[in-house]
């Protein structure tokens, strides 16, 4: 499945959209684990020190909030971006 | 209003050949030499028109430039045809390889140019949209004979907060393509659920934004004012809450993302 990624995050991993493989029963969690894996630089920009995601972070799945407990399926379009700043 | 340029030998030519696939209304600009373009001078007239009882209408005036020009057109027309403006911040079709500034498609000559294909390139890129765009439609929707009320808000960029503030030279804005789009739908639904708001309309510009253009547009169709300020300001506050899109902001001393401060 992709990532795309926005702002400071693209600019931090290099890349705008990113591919990882991840198990048929992945989560959420760990397709971003795999993305992390991929471009460790992100890890400090979107884990705090005790390894929680930053509340400031979002994650959509499919252009929906998404958990990091919930499932993922083949095909999946993830994102991940800071606070939006439009206006 | 979606716009195209065309540059190199035979770009009018392929501008009228467009003009007649797309289906909406069309302006052409085309770009004159400057001697062309010296208005004919009477003492104290910026502009003369020419207007006959069926419409038809001829204009000239001086003092516009392109920018300008597709801010007013904007409102009017579905379409914008460019020829021979190169160095326009617009898609533009190369002629025989002539260069210009966004290329986004090429062919050897203006008859060699397939306009199906051009027809849904024009469709593709971000339209040019203006406060007056929004307006426009908010009077042509259906529900206008319930209207007693348009309220707007324009989002522009800030040079200075303060008097010793580091100007802000442009801001650029970076959107999730089709995401963005869709939360803005759903907020214009659910503000138009409310009791006498007939139509909620947005748009947010993307790519990089000088300092004192515009950037943001929301309009609101209403019954009667007190609703449609209401609506208009939740609608500015819940697009810049929930809507994602993303500002880096350019400085005369610096460049950051604005979420980072």
């Amino acid at each position: 499945m992709e990532w795309k990624l926005f702002a400071d995050l693209a600019e931090v991993a290099g890349s705008r959209t990113v591919r990882v493989d991840v198990d048929g029963d992945a989560t959420v969690g760990d397709a971003l684990d795999a993305l992390v894996g991929a471009h460790p630089a992100l890890e400090s920009r979107v884990f705090g020190d005790d390894g929680e995601l930053y509340d400031h972070i979002n994650v959509l799945r499919n252009g929906e909030a998404a958990a990091l407990g919930e499932a993922t399926a083949a095909g999946d379009e993830l994102a991940l971006f800071p606070p939006v700043s439009g206006g | 209003m979606h716009v195209l340029g065309i540059v190199g030998a035979g770009a009018t030519t392929l501008c009228d050949r467009l003009a007649a696939q797309l289906d909406g209304r069309v302006a052409t600009v085309e770009s004159l030499p400057e001697s062309a373009t010296e208005p004919e001078s009477t003492d104290g007239v910026a502009a003369a028109y020419g207007l006959s009882p069926d419409g038809n209408w001829v204009g000239s005036g001086d003092d516009r430039d392109l920018d300008g020009l597709l801010d007013d057109l904007s409102a009017e027309y579905d379409y914008a045809l460019l020829s021979g403006f190169p160095d326009a911040r617009v898609p533009t079709v190369a002629l025989a390889g002539v260069d210009a500034a966004n290329v986004v498609a090429e062919a050897e000559t203006a008859d060699a140019a397939d306009v199906a294909s051009l027809a849904a390139e024009i469709d593709s890129h971000e339209p040019h949209v203006t406060l007056e765009t929004l307006v426009e439609r908010a009077k042509a929707d259906p529900l206008e004979v319930y209207a007693g009320a348009i309220a707007t808000f324009t989002g522009r960029v800030r040079a200075k907060e303060s008097e010793d503030d580091d100007p802000t030279l442009s801001l650029e804005f970076e959107k999730y393509d089709g995401v963005a789009e869709s939360k803005m739908d759903a907020i214009s639904e659910e503000l138009e659920a409310r009791d006498g708001v007939l139509r909620v309309l947005m748009h947010h510009r993307v790519g990089v934004v000088e300092d004192g253009a515009d950037i943001v547009f929301v309009v609101v169709l209403a019954g009667h004012r007190r609703e449609a300020f209401r609506t208009v300001e939740d609608g500015i506050d819940r697009l810049k809450d929930e809507v994602p899109i993303f500002k880096k902001e350019t400085t005369t001393d610096e460049e950051f993302w604005v979420h980072d401060r």
